[in-house]
């Protein structure tokens, strides 16, 4: 009797478990004509709200209706990864250029033939295997953003100077240099700057994954450290400032240089700025160069339906070569020209800057985008925290930061 | 005889069959898939490569400092909460089951911490422990460690996360607690008075052993949620400073979504609930047996 009655709960169970799978038919199944719709999502929170005005004018002039998906930024690439995985992903979504968009390559499709690849600036694009998969949103730049008014940048050329500076303005009650507590503003960028100073810092990256090189014995490391070292000893401690506090605070003169970048400018619109600002390179072991590159890249989905995936090509077609388009680019999301022919003429301050440096040919690179992922979050920090909630010596930190990168590729 | 039972049989299916399906799709089967992905490397992307590997993740997790370290955090933080929170909850349903005047307001304002998600409720506390801390301290002229912000100690950090999930649970343990204690018959506790037993013989004579089953039930929930124990942990310090409060839950939670080790982190995962399931089922038989009839 029991077994009978667990048969038929069985039965029961798996007629209706049949009944929904039966139900939830493949809506993502192709129609092969064309698509009247296309879905974009991206990370850049920033520009959502002018994304929905260029959703509209996009669907005004071609008749194709643009869903963009939001997002907070935090858990982008989860959910990307998610919905991707599931087969619902967006037509055109968005991605960090570098490791991030190589070990998700079988979702790119190839963006070879759109008709400005050749027009993009020199290692902007995102090429793999050959094929241009990302199309660069814009540059931006980090290093030392500074008050004119507190700090003469020509001074501030190297370690020595660099100290000075943040010991002149402890003594007139003012932080000389600020970073926040948000893990690339802690030690992500920061950390950038050594490793972007190597002769050829992709080979280094793997010559340190494979344990050949330390960064305790790399001199612009050891740099590095004594300047981490001078800001825990003169300036406020990170880990009680978030970003916004520490753009408020150089906005109102408390804190005379930050380490940002461009993308900082439109916190300082809620304030009264009365002072000029400007962009001046970290000066480890006398570098005098901006780290510019590319924050994020359009990548069309390469298991979309073909019309789908035309769909999407022509998106971006439109968005780089038609007026509107480029229009929405420059003006609207204050983006800096990374495609020949386009131009901007309303900059702020320091992304004006930053184009100043890139025509200059005075830029370094990003490695960090290459580091292995998640390790900024789950394996720098921590040693960050250490180090500035302790007398750590530079030695013991960079002999932990080697340690945390052991750790972060004895996972992969 | 025979028809009936066939009857009972469709009553039974009826309001058992839709929920042996839910419970089924989204906690047995995601289990078992769960398992099978455990003997994996993979990224957790369908079209990279799953490469099989056997026991290899198993192995590995044993030699995995990190992951030992955050085992002892989560034991450390479990024996002082579940103590705090049965202790504190049991004094709260004591005192709220007196004649006291106020004891509704009391009950509605001990409960209330629970009904704020932990998410927030971390939050609101990293305010308090980090900058309301140094408000006061500043106010005050003090420079005592106290003080300072709790969040920037290793061990202070610890006690934050302890008492703010106490402050949460502990409202809702009293409300079971209440009803163990609302269940005791008076004439028991009459017959005890009359006997000439004081408060605290009442206590540990009467209404402890009448209380077990309320022992039972309040064990085992504080002991599982505190060792799965991660909104709090995530919004109040991050497992932070320097990994020092870095649980179980937000190590695979690292593992799978920032490292995208998928798994790893699920063999991570499998043997966290092998823990919690020993540890609880141990318990709730322990405590059973000490259950008395009435």
């Amino acid at each position: 009797m029991k077994a009978k009655k667990v048969m038929s709960l069985a039965l029961a169970t798996a007629m209706i478990a049949g009944m929904t799978a039966s139900a939830t038919v493949n809506c993502y199944a192709d129609e092969e004509d064309s698509v009247d719709k296309i879905i974009v999502f991206q990370s850049k929170v920033e520009i959502i709200d002018q994304l929905e005005e260029l959703a509209e004018t996009y669907e005004d002039e071609t008749g194709v209706e643009v869903e963009v998906w939001g997002t907070t930024g935090d858990d982008y690439l989860q959910q990307l990864k998610t919905k991707l995985a599931n087969g619902q992903g967006p037509t055109v979504y968005s991605l960090l250029p570098g490791a991030e968009s190589e070990t998700m390559k079988n979702y790119e499709a190839d963006l070879s033939d759109l008709s400005f690849v050749d027009k993009i600036a020199d290692g902007m694009a995102d090429v793999i295997d050959d094929k241009t998969v990302g199309i660069p949103y814009t540059m931006e730049g980090f290093g030392m953003v500074y008050n004119k008014d507190l700090i003469n940048a020509d001074e501030v050329t190297d370690y020595d100077s660099f100290v000075k500076m943040l010991e002149d303005q402890k003594a007139n009650g003012i932080n000389g240099f600020g970073l926040s507590q948000e893990s690339y503003f802690l030690i992500g960028h920061i950390l950038n700057t050594p490793f972007a100073l190597q002769e050829n810092p992709t080979e280094f990256i793997e010559k340190l994954n494979a344990g050949e090189v330390k960064m305790a014995d790399t001199p612009e490391f050891q740099e590095f450290a004594k300047f981490y070292a001078a800001i825990r000893d003169n300036s406020y401690n990170p880990l009680e400032t978030n970003y916004d506090k520490e753009c408020g605070d150089f906005a109102t003169g408390k804190t005379a240089a930050i380490h940002q970048g461009n993308w900082c400018y439109s916190m300082f619109a809620d304030y009264d700025v009365d002072f000029d600002m400007g962009l001046a390179p970290l000066p480890i072991c006398g570098n005098d160069k901006i780290a510019v590159s590319v924050p994020a890249a359009w990548y069309v989905n390469s298991q979309a339906s073909e019309a789908e995936q035309k769909a999407g090509k022509d998106f971006l077609e439109w968005l780089y070569t038609s007026e509107s388009g480029q229009d929405y680019l420059m003006n609207e999301f204050g983006f800096l020209p990374v495609v020949d022919g386009m131009e901007n003429e309303s900059l702020d301050p320091i992304s004006q800057q930053v184009a100043d440096y890139a025509a200059e040919g005075k830029t370094i690179s990003w490695p960090m985008n290459d580091w292995p992922a998640g390790i900024v979050d789950v394996y720098l920090v921590p040693v960050a925290q250490e180090f500035f909630t302790s007398d750590m010596s530079c030695e013991d930190f960079l002999a932990a930061l080697d340690d945390a990168w052991a750790q972060a590729n004895e996972a992969k | 005889m025979k028809k009936k039972k066939r009857k009972d049989a469709g009553w039974y299916a009826l309001f058992t069959v839709p929920l042996l399906f839910v419970f089924a799709t989204i906690v047995l089967i995601p289990f078992f898939i769960g398992v099978g992905y455990s003997f994996f490397s993979w990224d957790g992307l369908p079209l990279n490569p799953k490469v099989f590997v056997g026991f290899k993740n198993y192995v590995r997790l044993f030699s995995d400092s990190r992951f030992m370290t955050s085992a002892g955090h989560t034991v450390i933080f479990t024996v002082f909460s579940v103590l705090l929170i049965n202790v504190i909850g049991l004094a709260f349903a004591l005192i709220v089951t007196t004649k006291l005047k106020v004891r509704n307001a009391a009950r509605a304002m001990l409960f209330m911490p629970y009904l704020i998600g932990g998410l927030i409720l971390g939050y609101i506390w990293k305010f308090i422990l980090g900058d309301g801390l140094s408000y006061v301290a500043e106010a005050l002229g003090s420079s005592s460690k106290l003080l300072s912000n709790w969040l920037l100690d290793p061990t202070m950090s610890m006690v934050a996360l302890i008492i703010v999930s106490t402050w949460q649970m502990a409202g809702y343990i009293m409300i079971i607690y209440i009803t163990g204690i609302m269940a005791i018959p008076d004439d028991v506790l009459e017959a005890a008075s009359v006997d000439g037993a004081g408060f605290w013989q009442t206590l540990l004579k009467i209404k402890f052993p009448l209380l077990m089953p309320s022992f039972t039930i309040c064990l085992f929930m504080t002991l599982s949620n505190c060792f799965k124990i991660f909104d709090v942990n995530l919004s109040l310090t991050g497992g932070g400073p320097n990994n020092a409060t870095e649980m179980f839950a937000m190590n695979i939670y690292n593992e799978i979504f920032s490292q995208s080790n998928y798994g790893y982190g699920q063999a991570k995962a499998i043997v966290f609930l092998l823990v919690i399931a020993a540890i609880t089922l141990v318990q709730v038989s322990v405590t059973k047996k000490r259950e008395v009839e009435m």
